[in-house]
């Protein structure tokens, strides 16, 4: 058990002599898609101003397969640096939230697709691996 | 007190060791998780639809029209970028902020497209380029 002890100290010393610093930063692009206004769109029944209300504009309008496709999405880029005397590892992290909706036309919401990528990004700083 | 040999190999290997890794940095730069030849297996031409698609892979990040139906589309990068300073071994000896620096990136983009009818049924997919992947290399030449 003494031996334990030298030895955890050697390693916080050196670990407190190599380690600079960390660094941790965040960006998003867009607002958060909230998951009541989208499970307030029902299909065959929200009409298109209604989507509007609930959701506000468009980031990208689409004509796809004679339907209007309103896209809505949200980016969050998460980045961990670990900063030693000798190397310094950084990871960057960016995923997104894409909702779509798509209207017939007659106005009227045909179908909904929503994921949210954004929920299991974490903060990294190893750069090896997955 | 005279150290022997087999003891300060050790010790200068370490040293050159981390003189050589001296002023490194290692960066990685990911959107999205990357899609694999595995991840799409599941998908038949002709009997797949978008929605089951969706299920497992999420929501594309575009969706475009074309004469046929629609493609929806999936991307993702990986990046890897390394850099060794070796003007940072100056430092001690030099009152000059030298550089002397190599680097190297590595760009993986890679985009998955599904070719959909009218009826948003899957009929073609492939990934745009099959990458093997960046490796951490900041040698540049």
């Amino acid at each position: 058990m003494l031996l334990f002890k030298p030895l955890a100290g050697i390693i916080i010393v050196l670990a407190l002599i190599m380690t600079q610093g960390c660094a941790f930063s965040r960006g998003t692009l867009g607002e958060d898609i909230s998951s009541e206004s989208v499970d307030a769109i029902k299909k065959a029944t929200t009409t298109k101003a209604e989507v509007l209300s609930l959701l506000g504009a468009p980031d990208r309008l689409l004509q796809v397969n004679g339907r209007d496709v309103f896209q809505y999405y949200r980016y969050d880029a998460k980045v961990g640096s670990l900063l030693l005397i000798l190397i310094n590892f950084s990871r960057v992290s960016i995923k997104s939230d894409d909702l779509f909706v798509i209207i017939d036309r007659e106005g009227i919401v045909e179908d909904v697709i929503l994921s949210k990528r954004t929920d299991g990004l974490k903060f990294r700083f190893w750069p090896f691996g997955e | 007190m005279k150290l022997p040999l087999s003891r300060l190999c050790p010790i200068l290997l370490s040293t050159v060791l981390c003189v050589t890794f001296v002023g490194c940095n290692v960066v990685r730069f990911t959107l999205n998780t990357p899609i694999t030849q595995n991840d799409v297996a599941f998908i038949v031409p002709g009997q797949t639809t978008l929605a089951d698609v969706i299920t497992k892979l999420g929501t594309p990040d575009s969706i475009t029209d074309s004469y046929t139906g629609v493609v929806a589309t999936y991307r993702f990068l990986d990046m890897k970028y390394s850099r060794v300073n070796f003007g940072w071994l100056l430092k001690f000896w030099s009152p000059v902020d030298a550089d002397l620096l190599i680097s190297r990136t590595g760009l993986g983009t890679d985009a998955l497209e599904l070719l959909c009818d009218s009826n948003w049924v899957v009929t073609h997919q492939s990934f745009l380029r099959h990458l093997s992947g960046p490796r951490f290399n900041p040698y540049p030449f």
